[in-house]
């Protein structure tokens, strides 16, 4: 990515501090506890306690029982999208 | 009104204006999700008013004064909030400060004997949390920028000031009136700064300590307002309730 984009990503997700790295973050809530903790969305956020914060405010279409944010690179990935089916590397 | 009613008549007015700080503020925030965040600050802002209105007013006439048929004068809202956000900056650390002092007042009447104060004291503390670390988020960030940092503890050097006043004293000579059993004014407002303290010191900013005999503020103090001035008329023109004949 070229500094020039860098840039123009940076203000695109409005993190406007020079210092702050965005990271993202998936979201996990269920409304009640028969519920399973469920994927309702991703946030982006420059620290844990902001991304706490607006995956909070965002997603409040139900009064969750609980929610979770996950940082998205946190995630390892066991079975990749459509592709890539083949991980271990030929002989 | 008791003096219990009095304080939460106090924070409820706070509320209202804080609510209205987000609501002017809100295109400042530094993204789409900070809308979200600040819109949904303000109406949990202006939901606590409303709750506390109605608890000190049950009655729909009552209710009206309450929330519509105030002048400034008669609005009890925490100084602190009286001059405008002059920077980002100065947005969080003011709405931060307010939240502190509003929560650390609230959380005295968790324990409270009237059950009705009790559940919205926890109602409120439920939405403290999210706000607070709202702030808090935000100092993280702050702090890795010299000139922001800067900008963040000289408004915390302006408006602690305030903050503190809030609170009163305990000795009979500043005119308050401990409610029996409850923390008085000074044991509330070494709660409060300790918890700014804890928040704010391991990022590198100072708490300015308190001059002995207190900050010199002008005006005097009035205990049932927890304020020295009336509300200032500009203000009290962003705040007041427009159209009541569409409230219902």
């Amino acid at each position: 990515m070229t500094s020039e984009s860098k840039q123009k990503r940076s203000t695109v997700t409005g993190v406007t501090d020079p210092h702050s790295r965005p990271r993202y973050y998936e979201v996990f809530a269920r409304k009640d506890s028969s519920d399973a903790l469920t994927h309702v969305g991703s946030v982006e956020a420059p620290n844990d306690d902001l991304a706490e914060i607006r995956a909070w405010y965002v997603y409040d279409q139900h009064r969750w029982r609980e929610m979770c944010v996950v940082p998205t690179d946190a995630v390892v990935t066991v079975r990749p999208r459509a592709g890539d089916v083949i991980r271990i590397k030929p002989v | 009104m008791t003096d219990v009613n009095d304080d939460l008549l106090c924070v409820a007015d706070t509320k209202l204006v804080l609510g209205n700080w987000f609501a002017e503020c809100v295109m400042n925030g530094r993204s789409l999700p900070d809308f979200a965040a600040m819109l949904g600050m303000c109406t949990a802002s202006y939901g606590q008013a409303r709750a506390i209105y109605q608890h000190l007013a049950p009655g729909q006439e009552a209710y009206a004064e309450l929330e519509r048929g105030r002048g400034p004068a008669e609005i009890r809202s925490m100084q602190l909030l009286d001059v405008p956000p002059q920077n980002w900056e100065d947005l969080v650390m003011a709405a931060y400060l307010a939240e502190q002092s509003s929560w650390a007042l609230m959380s005295s009447l968790l324990a409270t004997d009237d059950r009705a104060v009790a559940a919205i004291a926890r109602k409120i503390g439920e939405e403290a949390y999210f706000h607070l670390k709202y702030a808090t988020g935000w100092f993280k960030v702050i702090a890795s920028d010299v000139e922001g940092a800067e900008r963040l503890q000289d408004s915390l050097a302006r408006r602690i000031v305030l903050a503190r006043d809030w609170f009163g004293a305990d000795d009979p000579g500043g005119g308050v009136m401990p409610r029996e059993g409850a923390m008085g004014g000074r044991a509330l407002a070494d709660g409060f700064i300790r918890n700014v303290e804890r928040d704010l010191a391991p990022l590198g900013f100072q708490v300015p300590s308190e001059p002995a005999g207190g900050h010199a503020i002008a005006g005097s103090w009035d205990q049932t307002r927890r304020r020295r001035d009336d509300l200032p008329a500009g203000l009290f023109e962003v705040i007041r309730f427009k159209n009541p004949e569409y409230a219902h």
